[in-house]
C-alpha cells in the first residue's frame, strides 16, 4: 500500500520495506523530503516512528526559529553582575541577619559581602547592570533581564541537568534536543544542534550537557571543538576527492541498507545512516560555515576577535550567529568547566570572566539585530545557579568569594519573542530568595517553547507507553509578562 | 475552596479516603520538611515531623502543628500552603499539598507502628525504608517451571515468565556466524577470524558452542576486554587530572596489569576486591615495612591492587588554588568510586547533607568515609608522587652499585687523559709567560681555583690564554675525541644500570589514629562530631573495628572488604552482576547501574537479580563461571530480530531479543587493528603514549619538540603505536582521538555507564582519518597477499574479515564495477613505478574539485597497467567502506 507520489517515486516506508535496496535510498528520501518534494511523515514502521531531521511546523505561529544559548556554567554571581543590592554595601562585613542555605562547600562564613562593583542605568529602558558588563549595557533595550531564577537544585550536575533536561537525573533529553525534535533543522548541509567546546576540551559533564536523553540519538547535539579544526577530519585526502569518495558513499550506502533491512526499526542504525549523508554534506559546507575570515572588519571588531581578553569567545560566538544564519536550529556556546563558580578571588575573577564575554554576547545581539535575525533567534545567557550575599573564604579581600545559589539567581534572553528593555521579577533586598514574579527552570522551559510555538505539556515523545515531556508533569507556567 | 481544588485534583482521591502514611505522606516530609525539623541536633522552631506522634505538638506561636480531621486548624499545612514553609527548596507541588490536605482530613492515620521513646537526631529510618528492595537480603528466587520447554535454564526460565506475561517469547537462536562474532567481540573486544568462524560454523557437535566460549574466556584478550569494564567504574587514568596541568601519573599501568592478570586468572572476585580495598592490611604491611613488602613476590600483587583508592582525579601534586579542598575532593571521589563501583550506591550527595531520598544520613557518610581515614587522612596527606615504593631489589641496587663503581673509573680515568693532553699542551703555552713569572703562574695554574690567593688570580688573569686548563678540543681535536670517546664508555655502561621501578601503593602510617569528625555542610574547615568507622546504617552493621590490635594497621579496610564480600552484603553480588549482565545484554536488570537507591530505576527482574547475585557467590565468586552461565543461556543466544518484542517493547527491557549495538571505542580501534592484520599482541607494561598532530588530533606516538618545546611531530615508528586501546595513555584532558571519537567517557572520576553517541564527526572520521584510511589499505594489502592470483577471492576475503560473511554474486559483481572504476581513478594519480619499489603511500597530490569548469587534470605520466600500489590503493579505497558498515560497527 504505498502511496504514489506525483513525481514517482514512493514513500519512506516503502523504501525500508522494499529490503535490500530501499534503505540505501533513505539518505535520498531524505533530501528529497527537505526539499519539499515528498509528502508529510509516513505511517510509523513496526510501531516505531521513523525520525528525521526535517523541517517541521509547529502547531501555532512562532516567532523563534531557532535558539543560541550561551551557557554559563559554574553560577555567576547575580549581585555582582545583574542585580543591585545596596542592602549588601551597607552591611557588608557585618553578620547576615537570616538564614543562609549554604552549598557543599568549605570556607563558608555569614558575613555579607558588599559588591566590588558599581552599577548604573543603560538604554532607553534604564536597566541596573554593573560596571563590569558595559557592553551588554549598549543592547540593554534588546534583552530582557530575569532577575527571579530559582531551581533549588544544589551541586552543579543536577543543576545543570535542571535547567538543561528539566529533570536532575541523567539520561534526559537537553532543551536543544527537544527543540530540534520539535522542530527538525533548517539545514542539511550542519548539524542540527550544534555545541561549541571552550578551548581547554569537553565541558565538566561532558555529553551531558547536550544529550538527547531517550530522544533518539539524531537529535542529539554535536559538539565541536572550539579551536580549529572545528570539526576533526572535515577534508577527504586529496587522493579520494571528488568522485572516488562518492563511490564510496554509493557503496556504502547500498551495504548499510541492506543491513538495515534485517534490523527494521533500529533508530540508532537509521541515525547513522544518516550521519553518513550529514558528513558528506559537510565537509563542502562546514568549513564555509565555521570559517570567520570572510566576515567584514567591522564585524569582527564588533565581537572583539582579536582582542586578546575575549578573542577565543567571539569567535565562537560569531560562529553561532553564522550558523543561525545558515539554518543551525539550536547552538549551545559553553565557558570553560565551571569557571563561574567564584567561590574565592570572586575580585580579580569576576571581571576577567566578564572581559572575555561581555564584548563577544552583546555583540551577538547586536549582530543579529542588525541583521534582522534577532526577531527569530532566542539569544539564552545564563547558568544553573548564582550566588550568595555573604561571603566566603574569609582570608582577606583578595581571596573572598561567594557559595552557591539556587533560590535566586538572574539570566537574561533576547529576540525570538521576548520583550527587550525590560526588567523582570525581584530576590529579596539580599539577593538570596527569588521572591516576587519568581521564575523556576519549569516556567523557564514552558516559555521557551512556546516562543518556538509548542504548548510544554503537549510536546511529548512516546516511550513505553508514558508520554513524556520537557516540564515533566511539573507545574509550569509560561510567563507571558516577558513575551512581546 | 482552594482545598476544595486540590482535593478534586488528588488523584482520584474520594473524601473518605486517606492517603497512606508511609507510602505517600512520609517521602514528602523528608523531601520538604524533616531536613530542618528533626534532622538536624535541634528541630527548628521545636517542630519534629519525623514521627506521626510528634506532630501533636505546638508550633512556636502556639498554634497546633496537627488536628487530625482539619486541615485549617493544622500549621503543618496552612504554612505550606501559603507558600510560609519550606523555607528553604523548592515549593511543595500542589499535588503534594493535595495528599497532605486529605491525609490530615482523614483524620492523620499512620499505617506503621512507630517507635516509642526519644529518637536520636538524624535520618529517620522506617520499617518502610528498610522494606526498600535493593537493601533486602538476596533471596534465592522460586525457578519457574515450563511445561513446553522443560529444559530451561534459571536465566531463561526467569526472563521467559516476564516475557509470556506480555504473550511475547524469545526470538528464534542466532545463526553460527553471527554468534561466533558476538560471542568474541564480548569477551574479548576483537572479531573472531575467518577461520575460528569457519570452524564454528561447520562445528555440527552439540557442544560447540559451550568450546568456543571456553576457548575464548581462556584467551588472554578476554582480560584485557573485561578489564577495561573494571577499568571504567574504577577511574583509571594514566593522569592525575583535577588541576589544569594533568600531570602524568607514571606507574598507574601497573594496576591496570593487575586488573588483567586476575582477570584472566579468574581470580574470585571476593579475594579480587579485597586485595583492592585491603591488600595491604591482608599482608601486614604498613608505612613501617610497605618497603621490604613490594619486593616479596607472595605480596606484590595485593599491594599493587590497592592503587584503586589512588585511582580518582587528585591535584595535590599540582598547581591548585586551594589544597585542603583538593585533598578532600580526591578523598571524595576515591569514596564515590568505591560505592558506585561495588554497590551501586550514590552516597557522594550525603557529604553534606542527609541524602534527600534515600535514607543515607551525613553521619551515616561520615562513619564510611572513616574506614578509609587512616589511609587517606587529609591532615598527614601525601601526594601522589609521594606515595609510591621503589621495587629496586637489593640485586639491583648492588648491580647498580657495581656499575657506577666501574663508570666513576672510566670517568676518573678520562679526567685523567683529558688533564695530561692540557698539560702538555701547557707546556707550549707556559711559554707565552715572561720567564721570571713562569714558576709562580705554574704553582698558580696546579692550584684549584677556590684556594688560589688574589696574586695568583691575577696572575692567571693577566696571561689567561696561557693557563690550558680547559677548551682541550680547541688545541688538539684529535686527544679531545679519545676523551669525548672515553666518557662515552662510561655513559653506556651506566645505562645498563637496573631502571629503578616504582609502584603505588596505599598504606596506613604507623599507629594510625585519625580524627575522623563529620564535616558540616561537607565543609572539612567546619568539624563536627567525632564518628566512628561503621557500614552506611541502612545496609547493615558490621564489626568495623576504630584500631584491630591483633594488625600492626588498623584493620578498618579489612574489615569492611571482608563484610562486603561475605556473601551478605545487599548490594555488591547484584550491582557487580547487574554491570556483566549489562554488558552482555546492552542493558542493566537495574537500568541505572550506578543508582540502586530511590531516584534509580527499579530491577526489571528482581528475582533474576538475586539469582545471578546468589550464584555468584555459590561459584565462589568466579566470574568466568557467570559469564559461562549468562552466555550459554537461551536468552543471550537470541536473534536481534524479534518483530513482535521489538513493538511491545522497543528498548527491549524484557530481553526477548539481543540488543544491536554500536562496538565501542576501545572494539572499534582494535578491530579495525585486527582484520587489517596490524595488531600488535603484546601484552602489558607502560602506556604508549598519545601526542597531538599539527591539525589537532591526538594519536599514538612520541611527541618530537623543537628548542622551543613546540610539538613538531609525533613519531608513529615504533610497532607500539599499533597496541591494544587498553595500553593507550588514559589521559583524562587529551584522549586519543580514535577513541574520544567513539564516546569514550571522561574519567572525573569514574564512568558508570557509557552513553554512545552517533554523530556526523564520527562518519568523518571513518571517512576521512588517516588511521582508517591507513588500516583499509593495510587490509587490501593482506588480502592480496593472501590470494595474489584471485582478485575476487580478495574481495571476499574482506568480506568476511569485516562483515563476517561472504557478498552474494550481486554485491560482488557491484563491488567490482566501483573496484575498476576507483583502479582507474588511483592509475591516473600514480607516477608509473616498477612494483619493486611501489610504496603503500600516495603521494599527496592536488586535485582539484570536481566542479564542472575544472576537471582533474592528471599531471603524470600515462596510466599503467594495474600494478600492485594501485591495486591496493582501490581496493584500499573500498576496504575502508568496509570498515565503516554499521555491520562492522555494530555486534548483533
Amino acid at each position: 500500500m504505498s502511496t504514489k507520489l506525483p513525481n514517482g517515486l514512493c514513500s519512506r516506508r516503502h523504501f525500508l520495506e522494499a529490503g535490500g535496496f530501499g534503505l540505501g535510498m533513505l539518505g535520498l528520501a531524505t533530501l528529497l523530503r527537505q526539499d519539499g518534494l515528498l509528502a508529510a511523515p509516513v505511517k510509523p514502521l513496526l510501531g516505531n516512528e521513523v525520525f528525521d531531521l526535517l523541517p517541521k511546523q509547529p502547531p501555532r505561529p512562532a516567532k523563534a526559529k531557532a535558539m543560541i544559548s550561551l551557557f554559563m556554567m559554574g553560577g555567576p554571581s547575580q549581585m555582582d553582575l545583574f542585580d543591585p543590592k545596596p542592602m549588601l554595601t551597607k552591611w557588608h562585613g557585618q553578620k547576615f541577619p537570616g538564614d543562609i542555605k549554604y552549598d557543599n562547600v568549605a570556607q563558608a562564613s555569614a558575613k555579607v559581602l558588599g559588591s566590588f562593583w558599581k552599577f548604573s542605568r543603560h538604554g532607553k529602558c534604564g536597566m541596573e547592570l554593573s560596571e563590569l558588563l558595559p557592553h551588554l549595557g549598549g543592547v540593554a533595550d534588546d534583552i530582557c533581564l530575569i532577575r527571579s531564577m530559582k531551581s533549588g537544585v544544589n551541586n552543579h550536575l543536577q543543576g545543570m541537568l535542571a535547567v538543561q533536561t528539566g529533570r536532575i537525573t541523567a539520561g534526559n533529553p537537553t532543551m536543544g534536543a527537544w527543540v530540534t525534535y520539535a522542530l527538525g533543522s533548517e539545514t542539511k548541509d550542519l548539524p542540527a544542534y550544534v555545541v561549541m567546546g571552550h578551548p581547554s576540551g569537553l565541558p565538566t559533564f561532558a555529553n551531558q550537557h547536550w544529550s538527547n536523553g531517550w530522544l533518539p540519538s539524531i537529535y542529539q547535539g554535536t559538539f565541536v571543538r572550539a579551536t580549529a579544526p572545528h570539526i576533526l577530519n572535515l577534508d577527504p585526502p586529496a587522493a579520494l576527492q571528488g568522485k572516488p569518495q562518492e563511490r564510496q558513499m554509493e557503496l556504502l550506502r547500498a551495504m548499510n541498507a541492506e543491513h538495515a533491512a534485517n534490523h527494521p526499526g533500529e533508530t540508532d542504525l537509521q541515525a547513522r545512516i544518516q550521519s553518513y549523508e550529514l558528513a558528506g554534506r559537510m565537509q563542502l559546507a562546514a568549513k564555509e560555515a565555521f570559517d570567520i575570515s570572510s566576515e567584514p572588519k567591522h564585524v569582527l571588531e564588533l565581537y572583539g576577535v582579536g582582542r586578546k581578553e575575549c578573542d577565543d569567545y567571539a569567535r565562537r560566538c560569531l560562529i553561532a550567529r553564522r550558523l543561525v544564519e545558515r539554518g543551525v536550529r539550536y547552538v549551545q556556546v559553553l565557558n570553560q568547566g565551571q569557571s563561574w563558580d567564584n567561590h574565592g578571588s570572586i575580585k580579580s575573577a569576576l571581571p576577567a570572566l566578564c572581559a572575555a564575554t561581555d564584548r563577544p554576547s552583546a555583540a551577538l545581539v547586536a549582530d543579529l539585530k542588525q541583521r534582522g535575525l534577532l526577531d527569530s533567534t532566542i539569544v539564552h545567557w545564563g547558568g544553573e545557579m548564582g550566588r550568595l550575599p555573604v561571603l566566603q573564604n574569609d582570608a582577606g579581600e583578595a581571596k573572598w568569594g561567594r557559595d552557591h545559589n539556587t533560590y535566586g539567581f538572574s539570566q537574561w534572553v533576547a529576540g525570538g519573542g521576548f520583550k527587550g528593555g525590560l526588567t523582570y521579577g525581584e530576590t529579596d533586598e539580599w539577593g538570596h530568595h527569588a521572591v516576587k514574579d519568581v521564575v523556576n527552570h519549569y516556567d523557564w522551559h514552558a516559555t521557551m517553547l512556546d516562543c518556538f510555538g509548542f504548548d510544554h505539556d503537549k510536546l511529548a515523545f512516546k516511550r513505553n507507553g508514558a508520554a513524556l515531556t520537557l516540564t515533566n508533569n511539573q507545574p509550569a507556567r509560561v510567563v507571558r509578562e516577558i513575551l512581546a | 475552596m482552594l482545598l476544595a481544588a486540590l482535593l478534586v485534583g488528588a488523584a482520584g482521591l474520594h473524601a473518605a479516603e486517606s492517603p497512606d502514611y508511609e507510602t505517600q505522606i512520609r517521602p514528602i516530609l523528608k523531601e520538604h520538611c524533616t531536613h530542618c525539623h528533626g534532622e538536624e541536633e535541634k528541630p527548628k522552631g521545636g517542630v519534629d515531623l519525623r514521627l506521626r506522634r510528634f506532630m501533636d505538638g505546638k508550633t512556636e506561636d502556639g498554634s497546633p502543628v496537627l488536628t487530625p480531621g482539619d486541615p485549617e486548624k493544622s500549621a503543618l499545612w496552612t504554612l505550606v500552603r501559603d507558600g510560609e514553609m519550606p523555607k528553604k527548596g523548592k515549593k511543595m507541588p500542589e499535588h503534594q499539598l493535595a495528599l497532605l490536605a486529605a491525609w490530615i482530613k482523614a483524620g492523620a492515620k499512620i499505617s506503621e507502628d512507630e517507635p516509642a521513646g526519644p529518637l536520636p537526631p538524624g535520618v529517620y529510618v522506617s520499617k518502610r525504608d528498610r522494606s526498600f528492595w535493593s537493601f533486602q537480603p538476596v533471596t534465592k528466587p522460586t525457578l519457574p517451571r515450563f511445561a513446553d520447554q522443560p529444559e530451561l535454564g534459571p536465566i531463561d526460565a526467569l526472563v521467559r515468565t516476564k516475557l509470556q506475561a506480555k504473550q511475547l517469547d524469545f526470538a528464534p537462536e542466532a545463526d553460527p556466524a553471527t554468534l561466533i562474532r558476538r560471542a568474541t567481540i564480548d569477551l574479548t573486544g576483537l572479531p573472531p577470524t575467518p577461520a575460528e568462524t569457519v570452524a564454528f560454523v561447520a562445528d555440527a557437535s552439540p557442544d560447540a558452542y559451550a568450546k568456543l566460549i571456553e576457548r575464548l574466556l581462556a584467551s588472554p584478550a578476554y582480560g584485557e576486554r573485561w578489564a577495561r569494564h573494571w577499568l571504567d567504574v574504577a577511574g583509571y587514568a594514566d593522569t592525575n587530572g583535577y588541576a589544569d596541568a594533568d600531570s602524568v601519573r607514571p606507574y598507574a599501568w601497573r594496576y591496570r596489569d593487575y586488573v588483567i592478570r586476575s582477570l584472566n586468572a579468574d581470580k574470585p572476585w571476593d579475594r579480587f576486591i579485597q586485595e583492592q580495598l585491603a591488600g595491604d592490611e591482608l599482608n601486614a604491611v604498613s608505612a613501617a615495612n610497605v618497603a621490604a613488602a613490594v619486593l616479596d613476590p607472595s605480596k606484590i600483587d595485593a599491594l599493587t591492587a590497592t592503587a584503586y583508592l589512588r585511582l580518582g582525579p587528585d591535584g595535590t601534586g599540582d598547581t591548585v588554588a586551594d589544597v585542603a579542598l583538593a585533598k578532600n575532593q580526591s578523598i571524595a571521589d576515591t569514596l564515590r568510586i568505591v560505592t558506585t563501583s561495588l554497590t551501586g550506591l550514590t552516597v557522594a550527595c550525603a557529604q553534606c547533607h542527609d541524602h534527600r531520598y534515600d535514607p543515607i544520613s551525613q553521619v551515616d557518610y561520615f562513619r564510611l568515609r572513616a574506614v578509609f581515614d587512616p589511609a587517606l587522612d587529609w591532615r598527614k596527606w601525601q601526594t601522589p608522587a609521594q606515595r609510591t615504593a621503589s621495587l629496586y631489589t637489593a640485586a639491583d641496587k648492588a648491580k647498580a652499585a657495581e656499575i657506577e663503581k666501574q663508570a666513576a673509573a672510566i670517568d676518573a680515568e678520562a679526567a685523567k687523559m683529558y688533564k695530561d693532553a692540557l698539560d702538555v699542551i701547557f707546556e707550549q703555552k707556559i711559554l707565552e709567560v715572561p720567564e721570571a713569572e713562569r714558576a709562580a703562574y705554574r704553582v698558580a695554574r696546579n692550584t684549584p681555583v677556590a684556594k688560589r690567593t688574589k696574586e695568583q688570580a691575577a696572575l692567571i688573569k693577566k696571561y689567561f690564554s696561557a693557563q690550558a686548563t680547559f677548551g682541550l678540543d680547541l688545541y688538539d681535536k684529535a686527544a679531545d675525541n679519545k676523551v669525548v670517546a672515553k666518557r662515552a664508555e662510561a655513559t653506556a655502561l651506566r645505562a645498563k644500570k637496573p631502571v629503578e621501578g616504582r609502584v603505588s601503593v596505599l598504606v596506613e602510617p604507623v599507629n594510625a589514629s585519625p580524627k575522623s569528625e563529620l564535616h558540616h555542610r561537607g565543609d572539612h574547615a567546619q568539624p563536627r562530631q567525632a564518628v566512628t568507622p561503621g557500614e552506611l546504617s541502612i545496609l547493615g552493621n558490621p564489626v568495623i573495628p576504630v584500631d584491630d590490635p591483633k594488625l600492626p594497621t588498623t584493620g578498618r579496610r579489612l574489615a569492611y572488604a571482608k563484610w562486603l564480600t561475605s556473601g551478605d552484603h545487599p548490594l555488591v553480588g547484584r550491582a557487580l552482576m547487574n554491570r556483566v549482565w549489562m554488558h552482555h545484554f546492552g542493558r542493566g536488570i537495574v537500568n541505572t547501574p550506578g543508582d540502586f537507591g530511590l531516584l534509580g530505576e527499579r530491577p526489571s527482574h528482581p528475582e533474576l537479580l538475586d539469582y545471578l547475585a546468589g550464584r555468584f557467590v555459590e561459584t565462589g565468586w568466579s566470574l568466568k563461571a557467570m559469564h559461562r552461565e549468562m552466555m550459554l543461556s537461551r536468552t543471550y543466544r537470541q536473534s536481534a530480530r524479534n518483530d513482535a518484542a521489538q513493538a511491545a517493547d522497543p528498548d527491549n527491557a524484557l530481553f526477548g531479543r539481543y540488543r544491536i549495538r554500536r562496538l565501542d571505542a576501545e572494539t572499534i580501534r582494535d578491530a579495525m587493528l585486527a582484520v587489517s592484520g596490524k595488531l600488535n599482541p603484546e601484552m602489558y607494561g607502560e602506556p604508549v603514549t598519545v601526542g597531538k598532530t599539527g591539525d589537532g588530533r591526538m594519536i599514538p606516538g612520541v611527541e618530537i619538540r623543537n628548542a622551543n618545546r613546540d610539538v613538531i611531530k609525533v613519531d608513529t615508528s615504533s610497532p607500539a603505536v599499533y597496541r591494544r586501546s587498553v595500553y593507550l595513555q588514559q589521559r583524562r584532558s587529551g584522549p586519543a582521538t580514535a577513541l574520544a571519537t567513539f564516546d569514550l567517557p571522561n574519567m572525573d572520576p569514574n564512568c558508570e555507564r557509557r552513553d554512545l553517541t552517533t554523530v556526523a564527526p564520527q562518519s568523518l572520521f571513518l571517512m576521512n582519518d588517516e588511521f582508517v584510511i591507513e588500516r583499509a589499505k593495510d587490509l587490501a594489502a593482506r588480502v592480496i597477499k593472501e590470494h595474489p592470483a584471485d582478485e575476487n577471492a580478495q574481495v571476499r576475503a574482506a568480506w568476511v574479515l569485516t562483515q563476517g560473511r561472504e557478498p552474494s554474486a550481486k554485491e560482488l559483481a557491484d563491488f567490482n564495477r566501483l573496484l575498476a572504476e576507483q583502479t582507474e581513478h588511483f592509475a591516473k594519480l600514480k607516477p608509473a613505478k616498477p612494483v619493486a619499489d611501489a610504496s603503500l603511500k600516495v603521494k599527496p597530490v592536488k586535485v582539484k574539485s570536481t566542479s564542472k569548469k575544472a576537471a582533474p587534470q592528471p599531471t603524470f605520466p600515462a596510466p599503467v597497467a594495474t600494478t600492485q600500489d594501485v591495486r591496493v590503493e582501490a581496493l584500499g579505497s573500498l576496504c575502508q567502506v568496509l570498515l565503516a558498515t554499521n555491520r562492522f560497527l555494530h555486534v548483533d
